[in-house]
């Protein structure tokens, strides 16, 4: 039985208060207080996982819900912030001011992600959707002194406000013509009302609030600028879990109150469209760059459309689809992300040159980070084929063909960009012989993030059965 | 335990062996296990009880894909697959024993053969069409990362190049595959070869889309003539090893599961699409035979010849008959052998003199004879001498396609004189005349360990030609099934 208090995020927004409160009382050192935020996290992944959705559905009068999707983006939710944690132990070095306070902001954007997951209400949407904004908005501009950073933080700052305008007129919008700001209220009232343009335009506008977080073209500009200059955890929380935040809320509101098939009507169109050109965009804009996080912004963009088009089909095995993309991408990306940070440990990492003959100087590095941008590529046996098929199977199942062109076009174009990374590593000479050290506790998060790629890239039974079993298949 | 697990399981067992114990020399790790391989094929091979079901199945659920089908893994042979298979060992045994022991990252290089044989093996192994896709994948990155540490000239745009090719290819006809899953009744849905050999009836609008995915998808594969370029390039710029099997065994892959796929389901798609199908042929055989004819590097006129032969067996698949079916089979095997046999020399040539220019060599026979009479050999082979295995396989594609395709087939035959005109000046060229100076730096393989790989394919493709019979009777009753699946 779960109350309030019971909550995960509940838990969290506690942990990461009292957090503040012992930095500020004691000034512990910045490492013990990362162990803590780890072993916090943890905890709470098997507190979650132990627990069981079905006992409590409903929460605070309806506006929270405790459900097998629920259950499912909380842990992923959690696994991305342990590894972000994870990412930040590595750089803890190159933050100036304020190490401690790092890992407490995370646990802050994190809870609000989890409250995203289960959020049932648009005002409650709202101010989980800022608890996440208003984190990141720290944590974008993080690096004070670099001005690479400040001006991504004023970039996502502006971003974030004009996003965060739009989604609140939307739900306006959606207020006055349905009269309530609940997910269930709003499908009823849409079953019972003619469809009129003020609904569509309240659609509309939480919908450009949504593209904003997931960076679907033609809302993605901010996103190169922001993922380049931000700190790699950083960069690493916006491209997963900000990402995935945007995805559950389209999930939830797309096949929740405007899954009936007069909306959708109006909206499967529309999302199909961006779908097919974030796809193209990101995966083409992505081949010219040389900074990687630059090259995986844009890749992200390209994910972002896969996961659009998975929505888009509309049907339960698409939203099965878009939570195994979610899972994989999750895998792969932090992969990279992980070796990135390894990597940029003693040195830099942000150019793909730095990468040269890596193969050679720091095989822990290189084998993995290989695994993950073919993952990301999505070449069996690695995971991320595993997305990508499911994905193409609802396209074809909804008969999106002009999507899936798009798709096998833009899985292509990303090949060759995620090769050329793979390439600079095994083909390209050292600059320097300097070796890379990866300490033994990287060695096993890395050795574990690679085999999970091909291990459950191979026997995908788990995943599946893990996501079969919250739609009941 | 099941012998088709064990083939699967010996490559991975080589691989962990590399791995961890770096005293070993990871060729003769290699080479052992790709022996024993050899060994389990030929076991098989004899064991083999004849008929057109599958032999030695194993069945295990792996996941289920909601509203789509069960996916299983799911092995077994039947004639066919077995060639396959004899195919895939007798080719990776060649491939390594051929590669010097100390190639540069040693260990890399035998880690990614093994995982190319591995997929290929997996492939002709599976029954379930989503392993099969899986397994073939497994090949492409070793590939794309052979060629570009070890290979030749031009190394970094063929891999890239090829790589994007065939990963497009792949995609192609994951659309292909996918939607003819999809055309089954939920209740009948299934990613099971027999299943697809027995499916209901597809509509023909349907067909005519599903066709061309799976002609393209997998042409991209083959090399069919408009799909090509990567090929010879690609193949030239490969190591020897790498291009013996990618020319030797993973495009046969293709040709396989376009024999399995296409003709069983996809009667009135193929009606549609011939016409454009024999233009492609036509394609594949005359322009690209002359093609061939123009090329002045010895490893580049072999990837355009191995393209070029792609015709044939096309030829076959539009044809439809049981005769020009079994020619198919055969020739894929047959092909598979010579296309290795002529990489292995090409390799072997180009490692000891550096140089590739057909122009350059000279007298090859006088200075080493070993490999004059082998390059003979193959080049025989390869035109279709009689006696050799090639013969065997194009003399029953021509007998069964001209009935239904005769001007096509006369065309296409015309293809075997062009390519006795380029192998036969190549030959000339190569190994007769004056010892050159390129020619004299080579050193002919004298020790019978050096000379096994070669005379092993030579075995084979002699017993093919001589006795294709063997072959004939394993193949016919699993063709027969596929002929007669779509109800014709």
């Amino acid at each position: 039985m779960i109350s309030i208090f019971g909550t995960p995020e509940f838990i969290l927004t506690v942990a990461a208060t009292l957090l503040l409160l012992w930095e500020a009382a004691l000034n512990p050192s910045p490492r013990l207080l990362g162990r803590v935020t780890l072993a916090i996290l943890i905890g709470l992944f098997v507190y979650v996982f132990e627990s069981d959705p079905t006992a409590n559905k409903a929460l605070w009068s309806g506006l929270y819900v405790w459900d097998a999707e629920a259950k499912f983006f909380k842990l992923f939710f959690i696994v991305t912030s342990i590894l972000v944690v994870w990412s930040i132990r590595l750089l803890e070095s190159k933050i100036e001011v304020g190490k401690s306070e790092f890992y407490i902001i995370t646990l802050f954007a994190a809870s609000g992600m989890m409250l995203l997951s289960s959020v049932q209400d648009l005002i409650l949407l709202f101010v989980a959707l800022e608890l996440v904004t208003v984190s990141f908005y720290v944590l974008v501009a993080y690096h004070r002194s670099q001005t690479a950073s400040l001006e991504a933080g004023v970039k996502y700052l502006v971003m974030g406000a004009v996003s965060s305008a739009f989604l609140i007129m939307g739900s306006a919008y959606l207020f006055g013509a349905c009269g309530s700001t609940h997910f269930d209220s709003i499908g009823l009232a849409l079953r019972s009302l003619e469809m009129r343009p003020e609904i569509l335009l309240g659609l509309a506008l939480v919908l450009v609030g949504l593209f904003f977080k997931v960076s679907v073209v033609p809302f993605h500009v901010w996103a190169p600028d922001v993922y380049q200059g931000a700190p790699l955890p950083v960069t690493a929380f916006l491209a997963v879990g900000s990402k995935a935040a945007g995805i559950v809320l389209l999930l939830r509101l797309l096949t929740g109150p405007f899954a009936g098939e007069e909306v959708a009507s109006y909206w499967i169109p529309a999302l199909a469209t961006l779908g097919m050109a974030s796809m193209i965009l990101g995966n083409f804009a992505a081949i010219p760059q040389r900074n990687l996080k630059r090259m995986l912004a844009y890749s992200g963009i390209g994910h972002a459309g896969f996961l659009l088009a998975g929505i888009v089909s509309n049907f339960i095995q698409g939203q099965a689809a878009v939570l195994i993309y979610l899972c994989t991408y999750l895998i792969s990306a932090m992969t990279v992300f992980i070796a990135m940070s390894a990597l940029g440990k003693s040195g830099e990492s942000d150019h793909v040159s730095n990468y040269a003959g890596l193969s050679k100087k720091a095989p822990w590095i290189a084998v993995p980070m290989a695994l993950g941008m073919v993952s990301l590529a999505g070449i069996p046996p690695c995971i991320g084929f595993m997305g990508k098929f499911t994905i193409f199977i609802a396209i074809w199942q909804s008969e999106h063909y002009a999507l899936f062109a798009a798709g096998v076009i833009s899985a292509v174009a990303g090949l060759y960009y995620y090769l050329g990374v793979v390439r600079t590593m095994y083909w390209t000479n050292p600059a320097d012989k300097d070796p890379v050290i990866v300490s033994f506790q990287t060695k096993i998060v890395l050795g574990l993030l690679s085999a999970s790629i091909l291990l459950i890239g191979f026997w995908s039974k788990p995943l599946f059965s893990i996501v079969n079993s919250i739609y009941g298949f | 335990m099941n012998p088709l697990l064990i083939l699967l399981l010996v490559p991975l067992a080589a691989i962990a062996v590399i791995l961890w114990l770096p005293q070993i020399c990871p060729k003769r790790t290699t080479v052992t296990a790709f022996i024993v391989n050899f060994a389990i094929s030929l076991g098989l091979f004899f064991q083999f009880e004849g008929g057109s079901g599958f032999q030695w199945v194993l069945k295990y659920p792996w996941f289920n894909l909601p509203n789509v089908a069960q996916v299983n893994f799911h092995l077994g042979v039947d004639g066919i697959s077995l060639m396959m298979v004899f195919l895939t060992t007798l080719v990776s045994l060649a491939s390594v024993w051929v590669t010097s022991a100390v190639v540069k990252r040693a260990r890399e290089f035998f880690i990614y053969i093994l995982l190319i044989s591995l997929g290929a093996l997996g492939a002709f192994l599976s029954r379930d069409l989503f392993f099969i896709y899986i397994f073939h994948e497994f090949a492409l990155i070793p590939t794309f990362l052979m060629i570009g540490i070890w290979g030749g000239q031009n190394r970094q745009f063929a891999s890239i190049q090829m790589t994007l090719y065939l990963a497009l290819g792949s995609l192609i006809l994951l659309a292909g595959i996918v939607g003819l899953v999809l055309t089954q009744p939920l209740d009948s849905r299934s990613f099971d070869l027999e299943a697809i050999q027995q499916i209901h009836v597809i509509d023909e609008g349907i067909q005519r889309i599903i066709y061309p995915l799976l002609l393209i998808g997998f042409g991209i594969l083959i090399s069919l003539f408009p799909f090509h370029s990567w090929a010879p390039t690609g193949y030239a710029s490969a190591p020897a090893a790498t291009a013996m099997m990618h020319a030797g065994v993973l495009k046969k892959f293709g040709l396989y599961a376009l024999l399995r796929l296409l003709l069983p389901a996809l009667d009135s798609g193929a009606d549609y699409w011939q016409t454009t199908l024999l233009v492609l042929i036509v394609g594949n055989v005359i322009y690209l035979g002359y093609v061939t004819m123009a090329q002045k590097e010895f490893p580049l006129m072999l990837g355009y010849s191995s393209v070029m032969h792609m015709g044939y067996l096309f030829l076959a698949l539009a044809s439809q008959s049981l005769i020009a079916l079994t020619g198919f089979v055969l020739l894929m095997v047959a092909h598979g052998i010579s296309a290795a046999l002529l990489f292995a020399l090409s390799g072997e040539l180009q490692s000891k003199t550096g140089e590739t220019r057909i122009a350059s060599f000279g007298g090859v026979y006088t200075q080493a004879p070993f490999l004059g009479i082998m390059l003979l050999v193959g080049s025989m082979a390869s035109i279709g001498l009689p006696g050799l295995a090639n013969f065997s396989g194009e003399v029953l594609i021509f007998f069964g396609a001209f009935k239904s395709h005769p001007w096509v087939t006369i065309v296409c035959v015309w293809g075997v004189v062009i390519s006795a005109v380029y192998q036969l000046r190549a030959v000339r060229l190569i190994c007769f005349g004056s010892v050159s100076e390129v020619t004299a730096k080579l050193v002919d393989l004298s020790s019978y360990s050096a000379r096994f790989p070669y005379l092993l394919l030579v075995a084979a493709s002699l017993w093919i030609g001589i006795y294709p019979q063997s072959v004939i009777h394993l193949v016919q009753p699993c063709l027969e099934v596929i002929l007669n699946g779509g109800g014709r």
